[in-house]
């Protein structure tokens, strides 16, 4: 206590001396004058100065030649969420739909709801939670602890080469922190009318160079009103999630091993609700100064029970990578088999998966070169070769150029082919006579042509900008069989384009003020293909707003208060049945009473008592303020 | 309407907590330039390798340089028993037989732990930053409680002939053991 006093007093003439606009993380131009003086401080002293967190822009990620938007963990704290798909509102090129209190609808570049939004790859660590039932991601099923996330890191377009099967539209890569960064204990609660949460963590050191931490996050969130266009439903929503994870690593080997259980229930009927578990051993080992390999395996099973409907998952996976740098290429060669076994089970309407049951695989292999021309130029070839037990051979090719005529400016731009290999539910759903199963479905294709701008302005101050172009084909339609009469079938009747921009940027307007935008744009024009009729009427196509606008203000007052707030503006989504667009503000004023001890308000959808985000009519209900104290321990 | 209330009711609010009083607070950069030159002092060297009487500590930035001028000017003003600390910048493992200590961060991990494994052959102090991926150096980078901290591997030091001084140990988050 005495050195930390001692410090703050030798420190307070430093920091005076430091002009308020001094954001000086960009070092290329930091000047003389804007850098404190440390030199007189101990080494004890420099230990105990508090720090502003590193900004995104200092992340090596920032070469990365995509329409990537970067969570990082101090953004989640900050942001007082409690639940990862609130987290997600963040990413401008994101759009998050609440559905009802258990559900939530989320994509990049639009196809959106809860059955269309099936074009994304969501990996948790490295491992995919998309489901082979529907392509889709139920979001009900992931409740990590926000505390242990290191970062989020959200691609909006096809991720390219290196990302695995599903990435389509985006990907959603949600990173928790080493073990060792986790070492001590954590306790977090919050209670508002609305909601309650707990969750607790412990990490301590395993032998030299290791550590574990083990985790368990309890949630309980109210019903939510019925709404103009759904039903009343019982979507009251409560569980937990526990798990743990260990990381040992020395010199070149580093060896990861994590797992998760989960469980929750939802009062629909009862017995609903979903439980799982998951393991996941990752090994990573640098071969030589010029090639590193890294090698995984999961294991992962969930269940779900809604509504005299039962379906489970279990997956099995391996993937290797190898990266190599030859002369001016950076080579990454890799593959990954991935097989499934999935059950359905359907008592509430006659609808069925023929089989029921089944076991299906997915294999993938990958090359991509990434040959720097020049030192500012560089062009990146990738080709994914991936195959599934419906579909034959899929070729992915996909070919990036990024020019870096500065360290602070990012010019790119990309063409690739993406696919959605078909679902369980587009080959194998039946209801004879009505509907046989589409035996000749194939997958949904994408060619993608994107190029963007990402760079620094001034020392305080990002843009990134995208454009995208994206042409579809073989989107999925419901018909009468080719000479007209029953069955109905699914078939790949659809095709079109969309376009739009993205943005988003920051400035740091003094070390303490942090402001933030984003913006999205989505423009679809899509036909049923000559000689095909949609009786779903382009239901496949989701339910999207023409664009989004967010602004966010990140304020640390004194180094102890700290406040947040954010809006956002989501158009209208005009597809039938319509519904309004909305602004809605979330906010978190967070007072660190100690080293030991913090405590926080948040409020979530603060302007209006109710709105809707959702045109769900089997599921929609209407999104409500909540309003909630918490307070973290750490110790 | 009553949204509209709700709004200008927030931004009042930001005007006022804009106007408070607020303390200006270092970046992470700035307190880890101030520790590397720092860390030279706390370090003994192999008797071939130390710096002749009268010449300066080498300390190497290989790879990324997230820190600029901070670090020269953190440097300018250390002084170990009349050796003062110079720094050098190099974009590769090659030449850093001669560095000191070594500041190590590559384009990506992986690169990271390239560039370590080619300083492995050299008595150098080398340090990460945990920011930068989970490559470890003798000195890892962390922050723990909004404080700039450090993992030290002391093992690897002493391996390579580095002793570590019990002060330094003290301040670390962890130390892997010499055995």
């Amino acid at each position: 206590m005495n050195t930390k006093r001692l410090a703050t007093f030798l420190l307070g003439p430093a920091i005076a001396a430091l002009p308020a606009a001094a954001a000086a993380q960009d070092v290329e131009l930091a000047t003389a004058e804007q850098i404190p003086d440390l030199s007189q401080l101990s080494i004890e002293e420099l230990a105990q100065l508090p720090v502003r967190s590193a900004s995104k822009r200092d992340e090596p990620l920032s070469a990365a030649p995509t329409a990537l938007y970067v969570i990082t963990g101090g953004d989640i704290v900050e942001s007082g969420a409690t639940s990862l798909p609130e987290v997600l509102r963040m990413a401008p090129n994101l759009q998050v739909q609440q559905v009802n209190g258990r559900e939530y609808a989320i994509t990049a570049r639009g196809f959106n709801s809860t059955e269309t939004s099936n074009k994304l790859l969501v990996l948790m660590d490295g491992r995919s939670v998309y489901s082979t039932l529907a392509s889709s991601v139920f979001w009900d099923l992931h409740a990590p602890l926000l505390e242990d996330i290191r970062q989020i890191e959200v691609i909006s377009g096809p991720g390219g080469t290196l990302y695995g099967p599903n990435a389509v539209n985006g990907v959603i890569s949600v990173n928790s922190r080493d073990a060792r960064d986790t070492i001590g204990a954590l306790l977090r609660g919050t209670a508002g009318a609305f909601e309650r949460t707990a969750a607790g963590r412990y990490g301590f050191a395993l032998g030299d160079n290791g550590a574990v931490r083990a985790y368990a996050n309890w949630f309980d969130r109210e019903d939510l009103r019925q709404g103009p266009i759904g039903p009343l439903i019982d979507d009251s929503f409560r569980g937990w999630q526990a798990g743990f994870r260990a990381d040992v690593g020395s010199g070149s080997d580093h060896f990861t091993l994590q797992g998760d259980i989960f469980d929750n229930e939802t009062d629909s009927l009862p017995g609903d609700g979903n439980q799982g578990h998951n393991l996941l051993a990752r090994w990573s080992r640098v071969l030589s100064d010029a090639a590193s390999l890294r090698i995984q395996a999961y294991y992962d099973y969930f269940e779900r029970r809604l509504l005299l409907t039962y379906d489970s998952l279990q997956t099995f996976d391996l993937e290797a990578q190898l990266n190599a740098t030859l002369g001016n290429h950076e080579l990454v060669v890799g593959g990954g088999i991935r097989t499934t076994r999935d059950e359905f089970v359907n008592n509430l309407n006659p609808f069925r998966l023929n089989p029921s049951s089944r076991r299906l695989w997915v294999y993938n292999a990958f090359l991509q070169d990434r040959i720097s021309l020049t030192p500012e130029l560089s062009l990146i070839a990738g080709l994914k070769i991936e195959e599934t037990s419906f579909t034959g051979i899929e070729l992915l090719p996909n070919l990036r150029i990024a020019w870096q005529p500065s360290p602070r400016t990012l010019l790119w731009a990309a063409a690739s082919r993406a696919v959605r290999t078909p679902s369980r539910i587009d080959r194998q759903l039946e209801f004879l006579p009505l509907l046989a199963p589409a035996t000749a479905f194939e997958s949904e294709k994408l060619i993608a042509f994107e190029a963007g701008y990402r760079g620094q302005l001034s020392d305080s101050t990002t843009l990134s900008v995208s454009l995208f172009y994206n042409l579809y084909d073989d989107i999925r339609t419901t018909e009468f069989q080719p000479g007209g009469g029953l069955p109905i079938q699914l078939m790949n009747g659809l095709e079109g384009n969309s376009y739009g921009l993205e943005a988003w940027g920051s400035a740091q307007l003094t070390s303490w003020w942090r402001l933030s935008f984003g913006l999205s744009t989505l423009f679809k024009d899509f036909r049923v293909k000559p000689g095909h009729f949609d009786l779903a009427q382009r239901d496949s196509l989701g339910h999207d707003p023409d664009f989004q606008l967010f602004a966010r203000s990140q304020m640390n007052l004194t180094d102890r208060l700290q406040a947040t707030a954010a809006l956002r503006y989501v158009d209208s989504i005009d597809s039938a049945p319509p519904i309004g667009g909305y602004v809605e503000a979330d906010a978190s004023l967070s007072y660190r009473l100690s080293d030991l001890v913090e405590l926080y308000v948040a409020g979530r959808n603060l302007l209006h008592r109710t709105h809707i985000e959702s045109n769900d009519a089997q599921r929609g209900q209407l999104v409500q303020r909540s309003i909630y104290a918490g307070t973290r321990l750490r110790f | 309407m009553s949204g509209n209330r709700h709004l200008l009711a927030l931004a009042a609010l930001a005007t006022v907590l804009a106007a408070a009083p607020a303390r200006a607070q270092l970046t992470e950069e700035q307190v880890k330039a101030a520790f590397l030159p720092r860390f030279a002092r706390y370090v003994g060297w192999p008797a071939a390798s130390q710096p002749t009487p009268g010449s300066a500590f080498q300390l190497c930035v290989i790879g990324r340089d997230p820190f600029g001028r901070m670090i020269e000017q953190a440097a300018a003003s250390e002084s170990i028993d009349g050796r003062g600390v110079q720094v050098r910048r190099l974009p590769s493992a090659a030449g850093a037989a001669a560095c000191h200590l070594a500041f190590v961060q590559g384009t990506a991990p992986a690169d990271t732990g390239r560039l370590l494994l080619a300083l492995r052959r050299f008595p150098v102090l080398t340090v990460t930053d945990g920011r930068a991926g989970p490559q470890r150096g003798m000195i890892h980078f962390t922050i723990v409680s909004g404080r700039v901290r450090f993992f030290i591997d002391e093992a690897e030091a002493s391996e390579r002939g580095l002793s570590i001084s019990s002060r330094l140990l003290a301040l670390a988050a962890g130390v892997r053991q010499r055995r």
